[in-house]
């Protein structure tokens, strides 16, 4: 009886000291370390940092692909505009195109005296043939190299004619780009240019070729007066 | 008598230099827990000693009220701390008086030997 009461009296005791400075030496391990609170805190926060940081990562990924397919969105209104823009200086005349279509030669009568001036061209003739070629469909026009656009003139300057400002000389050669055959059937149907300059003693030879290359227009198109006007 | 109060002395010394010397320490959220329980084997100890002295010590007795002091009073503080009721300054009081009132009868059954 007696020792086991000693027994359990020392045991008891013992395990009071261990809990007594394990306590002790807990509570001297809290004072020195971050409070559990502030910890709890730090670790809430932390957490929602992390969600935070989630959410943002998944925010990039949209932008991303938004910006991806916004860029393709350019891509392809990019292409279309240059491809309109191509389109529209074809149809300015600022690029050289090829084709099938007809060379026009005209030169004066070989014999005839050049102050004759009935007998030799004049641009009112040049002006006849090309506006037959307008209406025979034709889609490019040149006159020894001078590409016929919008605002081109065809005028005599005294015994010379002026094209685009330019100064040309005879032989003319016409190139023509359009279906060779009914561009040739306009001028040569009877009764029609080719008989007429026949008739005044002109050399005309017109030749069908299945590909002509016809110059672009050389100077710069300016426009200070006109300005566009847009409808709707 | 005399060896029952050097035994628990010697058991103290031994039980502290073995706590100082444990490598773990109690995680932060129990430590609470843990104060109380300490206070409650307090407690207990010195009602042992009162028991001895007022010769009706029961070894049964003595044990089970260590532990399950010990117990209650962390489960006490657990409870408290879920319900949000500081229900351990409840433990922290009993425990308290009743060590105060030990004391006193340890003492005056000391002066008048």
């Amino acid at each position: 009886m007696n020792k086991s009461m000693y027994l359990s009296i020392g045991v008891i005791t013992m395990i009071l000291g261990v809990m007594l400075a394990v306590q002790f030496r807990t509570n001297r391990f809290i004072e020195q370390s971050v409070p559990a609170d502030r910890a709890q805190e730090l670790q809430v926060e932390y957490s929602k940092l992390e969600k935070d940081i989630r959410k943002f990562d998944r925010e990039i990924e949209d932008l991303t692909y938004k910006l991806e397919q916004a860029k393709k969105g350019q891509m392809q209104a990019r292409e279309a505009i240059q491809d309109e823009l191509k389109k529209a200086r074809i149809n300015a005349g600022l690029v050289t195109v090829s084709g099938p279509g007809i060379e026009v030669v005209m030169d004066n009568p070989p014999s005839q005296s050049r102050r004759n001036s009935i007998f030799i061209i004049r641009d009112v003739d040049l002006l006849r043939v090309v506006n037959e070629l307008w209406g025979a469909g034709a889609e490019a026009v040149s006159i020894n190299g001078q590409r016929m656009i919008s605002t081109s003139e065809i005028r005599q300057a005294g015994s010379f004619i002026n094209i685009n400002l330019e100064r040309i000389e005879p032989p003319f050669q016409i190139l023509a780009i359009g279906s060779p055959e009914k561009l040739k059937s306009a001028l040569e149907i009877s009764g029609g240019l080719a008989d007429y300059f026949k008739d005044l003693g002109i050399v005309v030879k017109i030749q069908s070729h299945s590909s002509l290359t016809v110059p672009a227009y050389s100077k710069s198109l300016q426009f200070n007066y006109a300005k566009a006007v847009w409808k709707g | 008598m005399w060896m029952g109060v050097w035994l628990a002395v010697i058991g103290l010394a031994l039980g502290i230099a073995l706590g100082l010397n444990l490598p773990f320490t109690i995680p932060q959220a129990y430590a609470k827990y843990m104060s109380v329980a300490a206070l409650a084997a307090l407690d207990s100890v010195f009602g042992g000693i009162r028991a001895a002295m007022e010769d009706h010590y029961d070894n049964k007795i003595f044990i089970t009220g260590f532990f399950s002091n010990a117990l209650l009073a962390a489960g006490l503080a657990f409870i408290g701390e879920r319900l949000g009721i500081d229900l351990y300054l409840a433990a922290v009081v009993a425990f308290g008086v009743r060590l105060f009132q030990n004391l006193a009868i340890i003492r005056r059954h000391l002066l008048k030997k």
